[in-house]
C-alpha cells in the first residue's frame, strides 16, 4: 500500500470517534435509502406474484343475468379460457351492536373457483347454508371471530342470522380495514335464505393469450359483449383491470418511490456532515498539504488522499448500513404487507438493489468531498506552509460579527457561546439546515394532520347537511350519520400512513442532524483547544468549559428551531395542499398546530445538549498544558 | 545548477506593497554547499522559496537544474520539485500519521521514480545514513527535535535530488544536535549534491563553500 493510502486511514484512524460519527450519519441516510429502495423492489414483485397466482380476471362484465348456456356460448370463443360466474351485492352486517357496511360475494362453485381465486385461511370451506366466510382483513372492521353469529342484511333482501364459519384471502379486493368494509362469502343457498332471488350477474373473464395486453383484452371483451348482448342480454358495466398488476401496485410502487426520494434526501443531509467533516480535515491540514506540495505531490495526488478518505467513509458506511437496510426493509415489508393485505414469499432482495445502493452509498461521499477537498488543495504552496492553524481573522471581520458584540451586558460566558457558535458560518449554516430540516417534517406532519382533520370535519359537515336536507325521520338521519362516520373513518385510516411517514422521517433526520451536529461541536472544540486552555489557565473550571460548548450547541438547535417555525407554516400548507389537490380534489383548511412548536422547541434543545454534550465533556477533561500545546 | 536574474518579489500586504526581494542575480554551480545569512525577515526563505518553485517572483528569472521553474505550471511545478529538489524546514514538518519510514518513502510514490518494491528498501538505507535507522517505523511525535530532523532530511534526499534546500534547519536544535545536522548537510554536497541553506546562525562558515548574505531583500555584494 503506497504511503498516501497509509496517510488517509492514519488520518481517519487519529480522528475515529468523529469519523465514526460521520460514518454513522452517512449509514443513517443509505440505511433509509437501501430499506425503502429494496422494500420496492420486493412489495412490488410479491405483491404482483400474489395477484397473479389467484388467476385474476382479465375482465368484469357485469349483466342483468347469466345462465348456463350463455356461460358454455362465450368458451365457444377460442380466446376466452375462461368464464365464471359471481354475484356481488351490498349490504349490511351487524356483529353484537356493531353495524357495518358489507360486499356479499356470491360464488357459483367453491369446489371449482378458476378465476380470481379465493384462498382459504381457517375454519369452513366452502360456506354451507346459512354460513358467512369473511376476508381476513375484514375481521378487524366487523369486530367478529370465527363461530360468532352475526345478522346480515341484503339492500333488498330480509335481516338474517348467518353464523361466520371460516376466512379466506381475496388478493384483488381493496383493504377492507382502509375501506372500512366488510367482506363476505356466500353460497346461493345462503343468498336465497337472505330473500335475494338466486341468480348471478357478475361474468369473470380470463383471455386465452396475451394476458398482459390490454389491447388485445379490450378487444376479446369486445367481441364477448357483441355475444352476450346478440343473445339478449343487457351489458351494464365492464371493468378491465390493469393487466398483471394489483389495483394497489401502482399505489404502493409510487408510495414507496416517494419514499425513496426521501431516503436520498436523508443521504444528502449526510453528505452535508461529510462537507462540514473534510472542510475542518482540510483546513487543519494546510500545511501538511504545503509539504506534500513543496516535496513532490500535485494537486491530484494530494486530492487523491482526501478523495480515498471519502470513499473510505463511503465503503465503510455501506457496509454498516446494507444490513440494516434489509432488516428495515424486511420490518417495512411485513408492516406493508399487513396493511395491504398480502402474503410475502419471499425477501429475497434483488442485485440491483444492492448495486444501486453501493453506487449511492459511495457516490455520495465522494461528490460531498468535491468542493472542501478541491478548495483545500488548490493553496498556494507559500501560503500553506505559512498556515498557523485556526485563523484569528474569521471572528470579527463582518458587520454582523460586529453587531454581536453589542451584547455586552450578558454573563461572559453566554456571550463567548453564542459569538462562537458564529464562527464557522458555512459549517454553522449547513449544520442548522440540517437540523431545521427534521423540524420541518416533523412539524409539517403535526400541520398535516391538524388541517387534514379539520377539512375532513368541513367536508363531511357539508355532505351532512347535503345528505340530510330533505330528511325528516330521525332513524334516516341516524342511518346517515352512520353511513358518514364510517367514510369518515376510512379517510382517516388512509391518512395515518402518510401522518406516520413523516414522524419517522423526522425521526431519522433529526437522528442524522443530532450526528452531524456532534460532529460540528467537536470540530470546534478541536479547533478552538488552545483558547479552551487559556480559558482555563485565567481561571475556567472544567464545568464552565463544558456548560458553555453545550449552550453554544443549544444557540444552534435554537437557530434550527427558528428556521422550522418560520418556514412550517408555507412548507406544511404546500405539501398539505398538493396532497389534499392530488386525493380529493379540494382545498385544504390549512390549520397551524401550536403546540407542535413547543414540542419541538424542547427536543431541540434536548438534541443539540445531548450532541454537544460528548465533545464539550472531552474538551473539559484536556488538561491546561496540552490545550496550550495544541497547535 | 541554480540561476536568478533580475528576480524581484513584491508582496500586497494591509500597510502597503512590500517588497521581499530586490533585483537579485545570483549563480550556484553544482555539488556547492551555500549558505544564505541573514536576520529574520531579510529574504532568506523568500529567496529559497523562489529556487524551490514554492513562490513565484513578481519579476525576473530563475532557472534550476536546467529548467526556468517560474514558468511552470502548478502541477508541474510540482512534480519537478519532487524529482529535482529536497526541501528541509525549521520545524521538521515530518507528516504525523506516517512513521519515519513511511514519511521518507512519499515523495518516491508521488515521483514514482523509484520502483515500489524498493522505496522502502530506500528509504530504511537512507534513515540509516543520517542516523536514526531504528527509529524507522516510529511515528514522529516519539521522535526527538534533532531525530526529526534526521528524518526530514533523509526525506529531502528520498529522489536523490540534485538539489536540497535547507531553511533554517537548526533553528529548533540544541548546539550539539545542530553540529550534526549541518555536517549531514557536508556529506551530501561532498557527494555531489547541491545545498543551500538558509539561516541566520553565523558559525556555519566551517561547513559551507560559500556565503550569501542578504540583507533587507538584496544580496550584500
Amino acid at each position: 500500500m503506497s504511503t498516501l493510502w497509509r496517510k488517509a486511514f492514519r488520518d481517519f484512524w487519529r480522528e475515529r470517534a468523529r469519523t465514526v460519527l460521520v460514518v454513522l450519519a452517512i449509514a443513517l441516510g443509505i440505511s433509509a435509502f437501501a430499506a425503502v429502495l429494496s422494500s420496492y423492489a420486493i412489495l412490488t414483485r410479491e405483491l404482483d406474484s400474489d395477484y397473479l397466482a389467484t388467476n385474476p380476471a382479465s375482465a368484469v362484465i357485469r349483466l342483468d343475468s347469466i345462465d348456463d348456456d350463455l356461460v358454455k356460448a362465450i368458451l365457444q370463443n377460442p380466446e376466452v379460457s375462461d368464464a365464471e360466474p359471481r354475484r356481488t351485492i351490498r349490504g349490511q352486517i351487524w356483529s353484537g351492536q356493531l353495524q357495518r357496511n358489507l360486499v356479499l360475494f356470491v360464488v357459483h362453485d367453491y369446489g371449482n373457483i378458476r378465476v380470481s381465486k379465493l384462498l382459504p385461511q381457517q375454519g369452513a370451506w366452502p360456506p354451507s347454508l346459512g354460513e358467512i366466510l369473511i376476508e381476513r382483513d375484514a375481521f378487524q372492521v366487523a369486530k367478529a371471530k370465527i363461530g360468532d353469529a352475526v345478522t346480515v342484511k341484503t339492500a333488498n333482501g330480509v335481516a338474517q342470522p348467518l353464523v361466520v364459519s371460516g376466512s379466506v384471502h381475496d388478493v384483488g379486493q381493496a383493504q377492507a380495514r382502509m375501506e372500512n368494509i366488510v367482506y363476505g362469502y356466500i353460497n346461493v343457498a345462503t343468498l336465497v335464505q337472505l330473500g335475494e332471488e338466486p341468480k348471478f350477474d357478475e361474468l369473470n373473464i380470463l383471455v386465452a393469450q396475451n394476458r398482459f395486453d390490454e389491447s388485445h383484452i379490450r378487444r376479446v371483451v369486445s367481441d364477448v359483449e357483441a355475444l352476450i348482448e346478440t343473445r339478449g342480454h343487457e351489458v351494464r358495466r365492464i371493468d378491465i383491470p390493469q393487466p398483471g398488476k394489483h389495483p394497489h401496485s401502482d399505489l404502493t410502487g409510487s408510495l414507496l418511490l416517494s419514499m425513496s426520494s426521501f431516503g436520498l434526501f436523508v443521504l444528502v443531509l449526510s453528505g452535508i456532515i461529510v462537507i462540514n467533516l473534510l472542510t475542518a480535515m482540510m483546513a487543519a491540514q494546510v500545511r501538511q498539504i504545503g509539504v506534500m506540495k513543496a516535496i513532490g505531490g500535485t494537486r491530484r495526488q494530494i486530492a487523491g488522499i482526501y478523495f480515498g478518505q471519502a470513499l473510505f467513509l463511503g465503503i465503510a458506511a455501506v457496509v454498516i448500513s446494507l444490513p440494516l437496510g434489509i432488516i428495515g426493509s424486511r420490518a417495512l415489508c411485513r408492516y406493508m404487507a399487513v396493511f395491504l393485505n398480502f402474503d410475502i414469499n419471499s425477501f429475497a432482495v434483488p442485485l440491483w438493489v444492492y448495486l444501486l445502493v453501493a453506487l449511492v452509498g459511495i457516490a455520495a461521499p465522494l461528490i460531498a468531498a468535491a468542493y472542501p477537498v478541491w478548495r483545500g488543495t488548490a493553496t498556494p504552496v507559500r501560503v500553506a506552509l505559512s498556515n498557523f492553524g485556526v485563523g484569528q481573522t474569521t471572528f470579527g471581520a463582518s458587520r454582523f460579527d460586529r453587531a454581536l458584540t453589542r451584547m455586552g451586558s450578558w454573563s461572559s460566558s453566554a456571550v463567548f457561546s453564542i459569538r462562537n457558535s458564529f464562527r464557522r458560518r458555512a459549517r454553522l449554516v449547513l449544520t442548522v439546515l440540517t437540523l431545521a430540516a427534521a423540524g420541518l417534517f416533523f412539524l409539517s406532519a403535526l400541520n398535516i394532520r391538524a388541517s387534514l382533520i379539520h377539512t375532513f370535519d368541513r367536508m363531511f359537515a357539508a355532505k351532512r347537511v347535503e345528505l340530510t336536507r330533505s330528511l325528516t325521520k330521525p332513524e334516516e338521519i341516524e342511518k346517515v350519520d352512520k353511513s358518514l362516520t364510517n367514510s369518515r373513518f376510512a379517510y382517516d385510516q388512509h391518512m395515518i400512513m402518510i401522518y406516520v411517514f413523516l414522524i419517522v422521517m423526522s425521526v431519522i433526520i433529526g437522528g442524522v442532524g443530532g450526528l452531524g451536529l456532534m460532529t460540528t461541536m467537536s470540530l470546534n472544540v478541536l479547533e478552538r483547544r488552545r483558547e479552551m486552555g487559556v480559558m482555563r489557565a485565567i481561571g475556567a473550571t472544567p464545568k464552565t468549559i463544558l456548560l458553555m460548548i453545550v449552550a453554544e450547541g443549544v444557540v444552534i438547535g435554537l437557530l434550527s428551531w427558528t428556521i422550522a417555525a418560520v418556514l412550517a407554516w408555507p412548507v406544511s400548507k404546500a405539501l398539505g395542499d398538493q396532497l389534499v389537490r392530488a386525493m380529493f380534489r379540494s382545498g385544504l383548511d390549512f390549520t397551524f398546530e401550536p403546540l407542535g412548536l413547543l414540542i419541538w422547541m424542547v427536543v431541540s434543545i434536548s438534541l443539540s445538549a445531548a450532541a454537544s454534550f460528548l465533545p464539550a465533556w472531552k474538551a473539559s477533561r484536556v488538561t491546561v498544558r496540552e490545550a496550550l500545546a495544541y497547535e | 545548477m541554480i540561476s536568478l536574474h533580475d528576480v524581484t518579489k513584491t508582496y500586497e500586504t494591509p500597510a502597503g506593497k512590500f517588497a521581499a526581494l530586490r533585483s537579485i542575480d545570483l549563480e550556484i554551480q553544482p555539488g556547492q554547499f551555500v549558505g544564505v545569512v541573514g536576520k529574520s525577515g531579510s529574504g532568506k526563505s523568500t529567496l529559497l522559496n523562489m529556487v524551490a518553485g514554492i513562490d513565484r517572483p513578481s519579476s525576473g528569472m530563475i532557472a534550476v537544474a536546467g529548467t526556468t521553474i517560474h514558468q511552470l505550471p502548478e502541477n508541474k511545478l510540482a512534480a519537478w520539485r519532487g524529482r529535482n529538489v529536497g526541501f528541509v524546514f525549521q520545524f521538521f514538518q515530518l507528516l504525523p500519521t506516517l512513521t519515519a519510514a513511511e514519511n521518507v518513502t512519499m515523495p518516491m510514490d508521488f515521483s514514482k521514480t523509484i520502483p515500489f518494491r524498493e522505496r522502502r528498501k530506500r528509504a530504511l538505507a537512507l534513515l540509516e545514513r543520517v542516523g536514526v535507522g531504528p527509529h524507522a517505523d516510529k511515528l514522529p511525535a516519539t521522535l526527538s527535535g534533532g531525530e526529526q530532523q534526521r528524518v526530514a532530511i533523509a526525506r529531502a534526499l528520498a529522489n536523490d535530488p540534485p538539489l536540497v534546500l535547507a531553511d533554517e534547519p537548526t533553528g529548533n536544535l540544541d548546539s550539539v544536535t545542530a553540529t550534526a545536522i549541518l555536517d549531514l548537510f557536508r556529506d551530501m554536497a561532498n557527494r555531489g549534491t547541491t545545498v543551500v541553506i538558509a539561516t541566520h546562525e553565523a558559525d556555519i562558515a566551517r561547513v559551507i563553500d560559500r556565503r550569501i548574505e542578504i540583507a533587507d531583500g538584496a544580496i550584500r555584494p
